[in-house]
């Protein structure tokens, strides 16, 4: 049908684009240090995420990594169980496009944001390339398709982190967030490989399906279950599920907001991607139950804790960085509901609800840390008070916040609310009914905090700070990336049968 | 070509959205829009009404899908029969007679606000002619919402003045009222039959009539009652709205205070609208009611006994209007009578002369107020006759009609109802008798009062200054009273049944045309089959000529008449109704009915309410803060887990991690 066939290796195109925009960051910056020639640096960041969404979007409807379309891609050998061949180290399919799709879109978000946050600092073309090193890291996590890619993939998007949070260098928030997130991420990291080398030492293999092969029947089982719940902790630090969340709240508070949008939106699905592809292809849950590694209840209690923690501690919050950043901790235990109901009859729509919401999510939260990002320009303050008016001199910032608060609440007719209701559903269906209660209850409570910030901006009297927010001083770019993602949220509902379908036909691919 | 029938009711759509948005700038403050708006509608409907005619019955009831699930699909849907092509031309006829005449009543008289007037007329047109063509019950129970949303904005349209206000939220309250019940209903048939679509195969009045007369299938019951028992229910159910919206006893209170609005919009409400809707749901859905007797029997039961309450209280007002508005009652009341005395073709001919001979009635009183600056009390009027021929020939003929008398409209759709009712009362229905009876008894009291506001608006001296110099009114007033008088006077004439009898000629237009050009489950033919089987309401026919019922009928409503031009067509009329004492007091105050209705609302239900409240407030509210308090109090501690101290976290994650070995370790036997 193509004009011509490309190569197999050009499925990984999307992280070619990504890393290739990044060392072209690099070359500018080695040319000229100290650049800030703002429009080109951030204009040169965008259209890399920008080529990567679309040559991602492309191959989506191509039906590139379709079993049913252009088939599965496999790359960079094989590997072979008693005489069983598997596929290589890295895997393109419907899942991993589907979430490059998020990083991409997020990456573009934050980077057209960033061109106004980052008015008069230092160090941009480094910002901009870590940036897009991230994004590489995040897409090579959703392909990955060994523990040692995995791992390998996991520390290229960590590392850049660490770096990016704590890039306000003479803010000491900004700083200590940096420090606290490595040192936590360290000590994940060792659980982490810690997990994989038992597994491996069990199974004599890192390549998820031979894991999966070998896994069955073995006699050890206390090594494996042991080495399946660290592998599941590092992945937790990753998505910031409780009890490896303590970094994120301190992390979203301290980095520049921006990058708070780019860790608790992007980062955090690609800590899920990995979750799901290697929970799903490395220990399929019905060897595993059989064996007595039962890592679906691990997953449960950590949904069910991390939902419950995540709304109850973003309630009391007095600054609105600081809930959305619990809040996003809430928002990972219902994407976990995704893999903890997953032993039910309809385990691939519940699986691919959880791929949904986290699409939703990618663009509702970063949004929402937009225009955090936003205030924080305006220098207006940073808690519920602060907020108070600003519809009055922002109308259209503040309707779009109106639109991601509503949406992370759940509420109809945003992108939010379908997301939510079918993994709701989906879990009650698959008899999990007390699962999709608790997620219930919480996202009530959610309401309770969501509502406080619209209250504050469209209810409340003006305080002195807001009015000082001038009009004429409306930053484009993070307008721009508000506005974008108010329109995808909002698009996403009526639109929702392609990124459902998708989804599903994603999920059930990694199912048996 | 039905593809443009959904402009009939989209265009007052657009009217309203143009005199919303732009009606402060257009000429007349957009008037023209709706008037140009009703005028399309209305060929529109002309041309459906032709098309009909030449054999097409147009049946879509998925025009658009809302809700696809598995079982049971919400859709929207037009249906156009032969009953609703009659319903769209008089909707549209009448609003765009009301437009025209609201030139000379709002326009002229210089009010202010006239964009949002033309604005919720278009919107209450589009609501109407919608829920006139609705293809099933749920959509028409959607529109009948809105008809009301609509009512209340239009009645309450001088809002500053408190009356008007209070008269809003009493309709709106009442008729909410009566419409819980119809939504329990709508629910009700959709969860026994999956479908609410009122005619084709597979529409619920069809399922229900082959499980109760055909025998096939069956209908999941609830409440352990049998099928034609929760046919009943479920029809009474939905009685419930039509007894709110039609005004039918008891929740006839709110229609005299809705005399609050401007008098085009009771001229709109009281023919052609909001009020018809309930009767015109009973037409509607005919067939599902013609499968239960006691159903019927309770239709008209309630319609004799309205049409007979409201006549009497309608002797003793002295506002013209209100003599208008329990008119209105009375005649929905037979109505009701006729369509539960099994006369389709009786109740929807009254429902299309009533139409037109009270919004006639009220244009004419809109055109006396005129006259009368502004006066309402027809104890200060009198000899306008001479002064205002137009008005006062062509409320004559709309009294003549009203009142019955022969060869008015009124007469033969009235005779009709009557007829029907003694018809099947002396075959097996007795409680029809007593139907009759009262419906009888109501033709007197009805050619009495409405002679006596003739007499006491248009004869005698004039007992005012304003009387005496009236303010002239404008062909924007006039031309409606003459189209409407000309059809008051004639349009009975489309099934003079005693007549066809007569001469035995087919002269019985009405009859074939709701009979359709085809039988079709809502054709007249299939009803009366209904009628008359033994499974459905089984009403048996006693064979006895209309002529003598008919006379009856007419003599009454003469003697009625004739009492009235007795006591007030004399130069100086005095009010005799005071002779009455103690039951003028009861009439005056409408037999009580809104003290005890106030009574139950403060009596009882705000007692009730008060302990609920109370309840709401310690129990609820202190379950609801408890728990509140405990999560945000537990939220303060989870917080407070959250120490900033870098080593904390590392040991809590780890602790935590360890938790979780132990737990799934345990679980799955790791340690044994």
């Amino acid at each position: 049908m193509a004009l011509f066939e490309l190569p197999e290796w050009a499925a990984l195109a999307p992280t070619f684009v990504l890393a290739a925009t990044s060392l072209a960051l690099l070359v500018i910056d080695s040319i000229d240090p100290d650049s800030t020639n703002r429009p080109m640096l951030a204009g040169t960041a965008t259209t890399g995420a920008l080529l990567a969404l679309a040559v991602t979007g492309w191959y989506l409807v191509a039906g590139v990594g379709d079993p049913n379309g252009r088939g599965i891609v496999s790359l960079f050998g094989t590997a072979q169980v008693d005489g069983t061949v598997f596929g290589g180290q890295l895997v393109v399919d419907q899942m991993s496009l589907l979430f490059t799709f998020i990083f991409a879109s997020v990456t573009a978000m934050v980077t057209v944001a960033s061109y106004d946050y980052l008015r008069g600092h230092s160090y941009q073309a480094e910002y901009y390339s870590l940036v897009m090193l991230a994004a590489t890291g995040m897409s090579l996590m959703a392909s990955a398709a060994s523990l040692a890619t995995v791992f390998v993939s996991f520390e290229l998007l960590s590392l850049s982190s660490y770096a990016l949070v704590a890039f306000l260098k003479k803010n000491r928030g900004s700083v200590e967030a940096g420090l606290k997130y490595f040192l936590i991420g360290a000590l994940s990291s060792a659980v982490f490989v810690y997990g994989i080398s038992l597994v491996y030492a069990v199974t004599g293999s890192l390549q998820l399906a031979a894991v999966a092969q070998a896994a069955a029947g073995t006699e050890l089982v206390g090594v494996l279950g042991l080495g399946v719940i660290l592998v599941l902790g590092g992945i937790a630090f990753k998505t910031a599920v409780v009890p490896f969340h303590f970094w994120a709240p301190e992390a979203y508070e301290g980095a520049p907001a921006p990058i708070s949008a780019f860790l608790s939106s992007a980062s955090k699905a690609a800590g899920f991607v990995v979750a799901f592809r290697v929970f799903t292809l490395a220990f399929p849950f019905e060897t595993f139950l059989d064996l007595g590694v039962d890592w679906v209840l691990a997953v449960q209690i950590l949904a069910v804790v991390t939902m419950t923690l995540g709304n109850f501690a973003a309630a009391t919050q007095t600054e609105v960085k600081r809930m959305l950043a619990y809040s996003s901790v809430g928002h990972a235990g219902y994407a976990l509901i995704g893999l903890a109901a997953i032993t039910g009859s309809n385990s691939e729509i519940v699986l691919g609800a959880g791929m949904m919401h986290l699409v939703v999510y990618g663009f509702m939260n970063t949004g929402a840390f937009l225009f955090v990002a936003l205030v924080e320009y305006w220098d207006v303050g940073r808690t519920f008070e602060d907020y108070n008016g600003l519809a009055t001199r922002a109308p259209v910032a503040s309707l779009a916040m109106t639109v991601f608060m509503f949406s992370l609440a759940g509420l109809p007719p945003f992108g939010g609310f379908a997301s939510k209701y079918i993994l709701f559903m989906g879990a009650v269906n698959a008899g999990f009914w007390w699962l999709a209660a608790v997620g219930a209850v919480n996202s009530a409570l959610s309401l309770y905090y969501y509502s406080r910030v619209v209250k504050a901006l469209w209810f409340e009297d003006p305080s002195d700070d807001v009015g000082k927010v001038g009009i004429a001083n409306q930053p484009v770019g993070l307008y721009a990336a508000i506005l974008f993602a108010a329109v995808a949220t909002v698009a996403l509902l009526p639109a929702f049968g392609p990124v459902s379908d998708t989804a599903v036909s994603a999920a059930s691919s990694l199912l048996p | 070509m039905f593809e443009y029938a959904p402009a009939i009711a989209l265009l007052p759509f657009v009217s309203f959205l143009v005199a919303l948005s732009v009606g402060n700038y257009m000429p007349k403050k957009g008037a023209f829009a709706g008037i140009v708006a009703m005028g399309g509608s209305l060929l529109l409907s002309v041309w459906a009404f032709l098309r009909v005619s030449g054999g097409e019955v147009y049946n879509a009831p998925d025009l658009y899908t809302w809700v696809a699930a598995e079982e049971i699909t919400l859709q929207f849907g037009i249906l156009i029969d032969p009953l609703s092509a009659m319903m769209l031309i008089i909707v549209s006829l009448v609003s765009l007679l009301v437009h025209v005449f609201s030139l000379g009543y709002m326009n002229d008289e210089g009010e202010t606000g006239l964009p949002r007037y033309y604005a919720e007329l278009g919107l209450f047109s589009f609501s109407m002619l919608a829920f006139v063509y609705a293809s099933n019950l749920l959509m028409a129970f959607m529109f009948f919402e809105l008809v009301g949303l609509c009512s209340y904005l239009l009645i309450g349209f001088w809002f500053r003045t408190e009356s008007a206000a209070s008269a809003a939220k009493k309709a709106f309250l009442v008729t909410r009222f009566g419409d819980y019940f119809f939504l329990i209903g709508v629910v009700g048939i959709i969860a026994t039959f999956g479908t609410a679509q009122f005619a084709g195969e597979g529409s619920f009045p069809v399922l229900a009539e082959h499980a109760l007369v055909g025998g096939e299938g069956s209908i999941d019951t609830f409440l352990g009652l049998g099928e034609q028992a929760w046919v009943t229910v479920l029809g009474l159910l939905v009685l419930g709205g039509v007894i709110g919206k039609s005004a039918q006893f008891p929740l006839h209170t709110w229609l005299p205070d809705a005399m609050e609005g401007p008098t085009t919009v009771s001229a709109l409400i009281h023919a052609a609208t909001m009020v018809a809707a309930g009767v015109y749901l009973v037409a509607r859905m005919f067939g599902f009611y013609a499968l239960s007797p006691t159903a019927l029997g309770i239709i008209a039961f309630v319609g004799g006994f309205t049409a007979l309450f409201a006549a009497t209280m309608g002797v003793v007002k002295d506002d013209i209007k209100r003599v208008l508005a329990y008119s209105t009652i009375s005649q929905y009341g037979y109505m009701m009578l006729g369509l539960g005395a099994g006369g389709f073709v009786a109740g929807s001919f009254h429902l299309m002369n009533h139409a037109f001979f009270k919004a006639l009635l009220f244009l004419g009183s809109g055109s006396v107020i005129i006259l009368m600056h502004h006066e309402q009390d027809m104890w200060k009027m009198g000899g306008l006759k001479d002064k205002a021929p137009v008005t006062y020939y062509t409320f004559l003929a709309g009294s003549l009609a009203l009142a019955g008398i022969i060869p008015f409209s009124g007469f033969w759709s009235k005779d009709e109802i009557l007829f029907e009712a003694l018809h099947y009362g002396l075959g097996n229905q007795p409680l029809l008798l007593g139907a009759y009876a009262m419906g009888l008894i109501a033709v007197f009291f009805t050619g009495f009062y409405t002679f006596r506001m003739v007499f006491l608006t248009f004869h005698g001296e004039p007992r005012s200054d304003d009387a005496r110099d009236p303010h002239p009114v404008g062909w924007s007033v006039k031309i409606p009273l003459v189209v409407l008088g000309l059809l008051a006077t004639f349009i009975g004439f489309v099934n003079m049944v005693p007549v066809a009898e007569l001469l035995n000629a087919d002269i019985e237009f009405l009859h074939q045309w709701l009979d359709g050009p085809e039988e079709t489950i809502t054709s007249v033919h299939h009803y009366e089959e209904l009628l008359h089987n033994e499974n459905a309401a089984h009403y048996v026919a006693s064979d006895i000529g209309p002529y003598l019922p008919g006379a009856l009928s007419l003599a009454l409503a003469l003697a009625g008449a004739g009492l009235a031009h007795k006591l007030y067509n004399v130069p100086d009329p005095e009010p005799h109704t005071e002779k009455l004492g103690s039951i003028r007091t009861l009439l005056k105050h409408n037999y009580y009915q809104d003290e005890y209705q106030v009574w139950l609302a403060e009596g009882v239900t705000q007692p009730i309410a008060r302990a609920a409240n109370k309840f709401d407030q310690t129990v609820v509210d202190g379950a609801v803060n408890g728990i509140s308090s405990v999560s945000l109090g537990s939220g303060q501690r989870v917080k407070r887990i959250q120490t900033g101290i870098v080593t904390n976290y590392a040991a809590l994650l780890t602790l935590g991690l360890v938790a979780l070995l132990v737990v799934v370790g345990l679980y799955g036997g790791w340690f044994v």
